[in-house]
């Protein structure tokens, strides 16, 4: 078997591109998936009965099914049922930013949960009105405590959204399955992208785990 | 939009064999990554150094990769450093288990350290060797205070396995896209398929946390 690095070096702006647009998905549903993921946990500890079993069901449901059929359903239920059209791009956005905000929300919700309950009675009993405890109280509290398990969630998205590849977004996975298809250098091909994923992810990772040393809850 | 659900009808035995698919692949890749998990979990606390930094790495690199590139990797590259060529099913259970295997040797090795160290020194004491010690006192609590992390992975694997669908393994999601194609009702098909899921991870993530609740003090020293 002869080896033939070049390819990975001819390709190089090719794998960068797709390395961004990685980043740039990870960024970008990050950034929808937090106040998405904060919204569902305050419905869930809604008063409403209604709201509070239906976004149950909504989270429960993106948890316990596949990221990769919830992408594909979007991608072609939509326009073929419903006469949607998305692009790629906004149909992998819309895929991911659902799924991460579900985690969101069960971690928003177990950090709130957290905060002892005398806090809110104090409060309240200071004559502060609700969304005024939750918003100077108890969400400042509650955010610090969970910000490690949301970085795991960060560095998971990280990986997850290699899935958006089979819907045709150019990132890093199918930048590289597809120079793969081109030069036929199947082994240098698909080392060189497990080696840049493992590139970038692997201090993410590493601060996570830091993350989870630092910010300890101790009570 | 009318919904027709004949093509499920017609075609259930299709979709049944790629739920047999996805069964067999996520137990038999839980099967591999439970073992390499309790070997790589026990011989990173108890191993000594090298054994720990050796498998720390397995565990970060295999971490910091998306089980995507693992399965291509394995079933498209792995084979031509082999020299042999993989089933696509194979090159399924082998890249799940390696990637589940490195979130089990985690668990459990946070597991066994949470285990207060008196009680290996107590074991020893009575005259137990190590081995005696890991397997009667300090594992079977270090699977039980485990178990709710296990039990995700569990979920996590089933789900993972209809990534296996970009390497050709006829499993759920797989079975769906052909009959997907052919029929031209994605809407029932996937939905259907998004149903069956649904009925296998909820429910197994409901009965891994009864079982923790009735188990738990086992776990608590």
């Amino acid at each position: 078997m002869t080896l033939d690095w070049s390819v990975v070096w001819d390709n190089r702006w090719r794998l960068i591109a797709g390395a961004e647009m990685t980043v740039i998905l990870t960024a970008t549903t990050m950034a929808l998936a937090l106040p998405g993921g904060l919204l569902l946990a305050l419905l869930r500890l809604s008063h409403v009965r209604l709201v509070r079993s239906s976004t149950t069901g909504f989270v429960e449901f993106f948890r316990a099914t596949p990221l990769i059929l919830q992408i594909y359903w979007i991608f072609y239920v939509l326009p073929a049922a419903f006469d949607i059209r998305l692009s790629e791009f906004v149909t992998a956005l819309l895929g991911l930013s659902l799924n991460v905000s579900s985690f969101n929300s069960e971690t928003f919700r177990a950090g709130i949960l957290s905060i002892r309950p005398g806090q809110w009675n104090a409060a309240l009993a200071l004559g502060m009105t609700k969304p005024q405890v939750l918003r100077k109280i108890i969400l400042p509290q509650a955010t610090l405590r969970v910000l490690p398990a949301l970085a795991s969630t960060w560095v998971s998205l990280f990986k997850d959204t290699s899935l958006v590849s089979i819907i045709a977004v150019a990132d890093l996975s199918y930048v590289s399955l597809k120079i793969r298809s081109e030069t036929y250098r199947v082994l240098e091909v698909l080392t060189a992208m497990g080696a840049l994923y493992c590139l970038m992810g692997y201090p993410q990772a590493k601060l996570v785990d830091w993350m989870h040393r630092r910010f300890k809850v101790v009570e | 939009m009318d919904i027709d659900i004949s093509p499920l009808i017609e075609n259930w035995q299709f979709i049944l064999t790629g739920l047999g698919f996805t069964l067999a692949l996520s137990a038999l890749s839980i099967a591999l990554g439970a073992a390499i998990g309790l070997v790589g979990g026990v011989l990173r606390t108890y191993g000594g150094k090298l054994l720990d930094s050796a498998i720390g790495l397995y565990v970060d690199v295999v971490r910091s990769i998306p089980v995507l590139a693992i399965l291509v990797w394995t079933y498209f590259a792995f084979p031509l450093v082999i020299g042999e060529s993989l089933t696509p099913f194979s090159g399924g259970v082998l890249a799940l288990g390696v990637h589940l295997g490195a979130y089990i040797t985690e668990t459990i090795r946070a597991g066994l350290t949470s285990i207060r160290p008196g009680q290996m020194r107590a074991a020893l004491a009575l005259g137990m060797s190590r081995f005696e010690a890991i397997r009667t006192i300090i594992l079977p609590q270090a699977l039980i205070r485990m178990l709710p992390p296990l039990g995700s992975l569990i979920v996590i694997a089933v789900k993972d396995s209809a990534i296996a669908s970009v390497i050709a393994v006829p499993e759920l999601l797989r079975q769906s896209q052909v009959l997907a194609g052919k029929t031209f009702r994605p809407f029932e098909i996937y939905t259907a398929a998004m149903l069956i899921y649904f009925l296998i991870c909820y429910p197994t993530a409901r009965t891994i946390d009864r079982v923790y609740r009735r188990l738990g003090v086992l776990g608590a020293s």
